[in-house]
Order: structure tokens, then sequence, then C-alpha cells
């Protein structure tokens, strides 16, 4: 059947309804351009947030973790723990720690090889590490360091920074409907987390060397603090702008040339830890396989 | 390790990125050929053909549904954070639109039309897992085949 | 170019008939009047962003149905309908379609 011919169906050209942009330079530009802003965004608020937390007064913060303190495990005795309280307490007042701060140290008969700092003035030391530290001058040095977080506040504005970002990444995930979205620009903010907390660390070394100059007169000790960690990791350390320590070799250079600066010796006597203290984390460690270094 | 989430999600952006586009282009030739193939079928929007009272009509109509690849539901996703269109949504709705008419053609054809006219179109879009997200576009185009003009006399 | 969403155009005839064009747009607003709107639906009442939304989107499409029609030979555009579909949260598509006939 024929049809008149006014009716005729043309073809259309292409490229009316979709634009034609290549998809891949698109998309980087899209996600560059989002990733700054969320970088820039989320990097003033997490530096915002840590400073804001530092108003918060200590006597808060202890009050607040009181209700958990059950969480540190008893050290059931022993003369390990004594002695890190009574060294604790040399270091805290060689540290300068103001008053209404109190620094509790805790003692854990484990193998892991590490110790913390975390809200309300409480450091826990766990064996691990402390079998590793030949001398009084290294279990100083990482007192001090520990006491040095809690006198800068560093655990308060940890916690106001990780409670900035999780909020970012809630909004950007529900913003955007991609949950995906939200797990990859997320690296991309903890990447600025993560300096900070990198500026912290050496923050915390250097009133660490400063607490140990004024304790024993000099810096040696604390080398071999950061030797001792650094023969622990075997299998290749993560990159420096992955990881939250400042790399081995870059805290003992840093502590070298802050000693330098101050006209702190780096060498001299250093004091043995007491034998019985030895012979109790010898006997904490060897119950168990070695554990990670953090 | 925490950059796993970062690596899983980098290989399917670019399994999506890659098979998306294949499965497109492909799509796209099939609907040029069709297209060129059922030229002879003609669609109008309008209601009065001629002569449309001596020659038989049906309802045709023809649906698709067209799912997205995850390369495209991200870039959808950033878009939307920033506003303004939705480049990566209109190659989805194009080809579902196309496809749609032309099986509407194919079934006109089917039934010995050679036009099909006063043609609509109704889009439905199906959400994925997250609210905001989308799965898969559907589109249903129908309209009425004009049938062979019958004998007269 | 006369774009109507009538069928017979009163004292003039359509010489050629053109067949269907179609114009689509798909567009979201930005992530903070997306926000807007969520605060806004706790009171209800106009959701500006989003008619701006939409009003931009129904621009855009009739623009690319005009444009194809040109591309077609036409001036005019008959029978033209919308058609909006929501695609995710706060983000909507807009289809424009008419037939395009050469008027005299």
């Amino acid at each position: 059947m024929s049809l008149p011919p006014e009716y005729a169906n043309p073809p259309l050209p292409e490229g009316i309804n979709v634009t034609r942009t290549h998809p891949l330079a698109d998309f980087a530009r899209l996600l560059g351009g989002v990733a700054v802003v969320v970088v820039a965004v989320v990097g003033v608020s997490a530096v915002a947030a840590a400073r804001l937390a530092r108003f918060v007064p200590f006597s808060a913060e202890a009050a607040a973790v009181q209700r958990f303190e059950r969480v540190f495990p008893e050290a059931g005795g022993g003369p390990v723990e004594p002695w890190l309280r009574d060294l604790t307490a040399r270091i805290a007042a060689a540290s300068r720690l103001p008053s209404g701060m109190t620094v509790t140290v805790h003692y854990v008969q484990e193998p892991t090889v590490n110790a913390f700092a975390t809200l309300g003035g409480h450091v826990v030391m766990y064996a691990g590490l402390l079998e590793k530290l030949e001398s009084e001058n290294a279990v100083a040095m990482v007192l001090a360091h520990e006491v040095a977080h809690v006198k800068l506040r560093h655990p308060a504005s940890t916690l106001g920074r990780g409670l900035v970002l999780g909020l970012a990444l809630t909004l950007v995930s529900t913003a955007t409907g991609s949950d995906m979205v939200g797990n990859v620009l997320g690296p991309a903010g903890l990447l600025t987390v993560l300096s900070f907390s990198r500026r912290q660390e050496r923050e915390a070394d250097e009133a660490a060397a400063g607490a140990l100059a004024t304790l024993y007169g000099h810096t040696g000790g604390a080398p071999d603090l950061f030797r001792a960690i650094e023969v622990q990791r075997t299998g290749g350390s993560p990159p420096a702008f992955l990881s939250t320590h400042p790399l081995d070799a870059e805290r003992i250079a840093a502590v070298e040339s802050l000693a330098r600066a101050r006209g702190w010796p780096t060498t001299g006597a250093t004091r043995p830890v007491p034998p019985d203290v030895r012979a109790a984390v010898r006997r904490a460690t060897e119950r168990a396989a070695p554990g990670v270094v953090d | 390790m925490d950059h796993f989430n970062l690596i899983v999600f980098l290989g399917l952006l670019l399994l999506g990125y890659v098979a998306g586009r294949i499965a497109e282009s492909r799509h796209y030739r099939s609907i040029r050929q069709r297209e060129a193939e059922l030229g002879d079928v003609l669609v109008f929007a309008s209601r009065f053909p001629p002569d449309f009272r001596v020659r038989p009509q049906t309802l045709v109509g023809g649906s698709v549904v067209v799912g997205e690849d995850y390369f495209k539901s991200i870039v959808a996703a950033l878009q939307k954070l920033v506003g303004g269109r939705l480049k990566s949504y209109e190659t989805l709705l194009d080809r579902a639109r196309r496809e749609a008419v032309l099986r509407m053609k194919e079934e006109a054809r089917q039934k010995g039309a050679s036009m099909v006219v006063n043609v609509k179109f109704q889009t439905f879009s199906i959400p994925g897992r997250n609210p905001n997200s989308l799965r898969a576009v559907e589109v249903l185009a129908y309209g009425t085949a004009l049938g062979p003009a019958m004998p007269r006399g | 170019m006369l774009v109507t969403s009538l069928e017979i155009i009163p004292g003039r005839r359509v010489a050629k008939h053109l067949g269907l064009v179609q114009g689509s747009t798909v567009r979201a607003k930005h992530a903070g009047k997306d926000l807007m709107a969520s605060l806004k639906n706790i009171v209800g009442g106009e959701l500006k962003g989003y008619t701006e939304l939409l009003q931009e989107a129904r621009v855009e499409a009739t623009a690319r149905m005009v444009k194809q029609a040109e591309a077609v030979g036409a001036n005019a555009v008959l029978n033209v309908r919308y058609s909006t579909s929501s695609i995710t949260q706060g983000a909507a598509e807009l289809l424009a379609y008419g037939t395009a006939v050469v008027l005299e």
C-alpha cells in the first residue's frame, strides 16, 4: 500500500538528546573537582574540631572515661606496674604536666609490641614492648611520649576529628546515593587526618625528648626505642604518607637534631631496668607467640 | 587492609566502564541498523492520519528495560552532587526510547501496518538498593497501528 | 518554529508530515538545594528548587525537540506532549515529543 508522499520519516541526526563528551574525561574532571572540595571542607572542619576539642576541660574528659575504667585489665600484683607508675610520676613532673591532669599507666601482660595513650590520661603499656627495651631510659622515652600526648590533649582532638570525618562521610554517602563514593572519598579525607596525627606524633616525640633530657641529663635511650621498633618490623613498612607514625629513621633524626639545637647531650650513662621487672616481663611474653607492631 | 575497598571499587569501575561501553556501542549499532530497516514504518504523534476511517486499527507497543553499569552510576552520583545535566543517564534513556519505538514498529510491521499514529511514551525508573540510586529505566512506547487500506467496493 | 499542543492549526494546512521528534534531558539540582528541599519538607509548601529544576528541564527538552524538527526540515511541531519521570531522588527526566510538520 502506498502512502501519500507528504507522510515521511526522514532520519534524525544523532547527538541532540545525548551530550558528546568522553565519559572518562568527564569522570576525571568530576572526581577531581569533588575530591578537592571534600578534602578542603573536611580538612578545615577537622582542624576546627581538633582545636575546639582542647577546650573541653580535662576533668570532663576524665569523668566521661571513668565509667569505662574497668576495661583496663588488672596487672595483678608483681613488680612491673608499680615501677612503671613510679617512673611515670617522675616523668610527669619533668614534663611539667598541668595540675589537674593525671596520667595512669596500665601494664598489660600480653606479647603485643605497643603502647598508647587514650582519653582521660590513661596510658597502656604492653609487656611485648617492654621486653624489647634494654634500658630504663628507653622505657622512659615511651612513657614520656605518651605523657606528652596526654599533656597536648591529642586523644581528645583525635576524637573530635574522627567524629567530623564520620559525619562528612555519611553526608556524602547519602547525598550521592552511593556507598562506594563515600568509601573512595573517605581515604582522600583520611589522608588529611593521617598527616595531622603524624604531626601530633612529632610533637609528642619532641616533648618526650625534652622530658628525658630533664630527667637524665641526656637523650640517650631514645634512639634505642626507635631501633627496637624498627627491628621488629618485618616485611617492609608502608610508604611514609600512609602510616600514622613517621618512619623510625625520621624519628631518630628528628630527636637528634632537636637535641643538638637545644644543647642536650645525645649519649650518656643509661640506667638498667631492675632485674625483677625484667624477669616478670620475660615471663609474660614467653607465654605466647610475639605480637605485631602497630 | 583498608585499601581493599578502594581496589574493589576501582576494579568494578574499570569493569563497568569497559563492559558498559562495549554493550552500549553494540546496542547503538543494532539500533541504527534496525532504524534503517524499519524506516518504512512511519510513526507520528498526531491523531488524524489520512483516511483512518477505512483502515483497521490495532494498538501496538514496545517496551524495554535498560540497566545502568557501575561506571555510569558513579559518574551520575558525582554529577548529582554538583547539579546540572546528568550526561551519563542521557544515553541510557536515548537507547531505551529508541529501542522501545523500534519494538513497537516491529510489532506494527508484523500486523501488516505501514504507519503508527498517536504515539505516546511512558518512562519509569526502577530504583536500586539505595533509594537514591537507579537500577534501570523502563520505557514503553505505544500507538495505534493502521493496517492496509481495506479494498473499496 | 511553531510549537503547539494543537493538532489542527486554524487557517493553515499541513504540507508534509515529518514524523515523531523528541527532546529529552535528565537534570539534577546540586546537593545544597537538595538539602534545602529536605528541610522544606518539614513545613511543606512549594519546593522552589525542584520547581526551577523542572522548568529548566522543560526548556531544554523543548529546545532539543525543536532542534530535531529543524534537522528534518520542519517549520512547526504539532501535538506536543510532555512526560516527566523521576530518576532517583533529586533528579528528573523530562521528555517532550510531537510531530514535526511543514505548515503552509
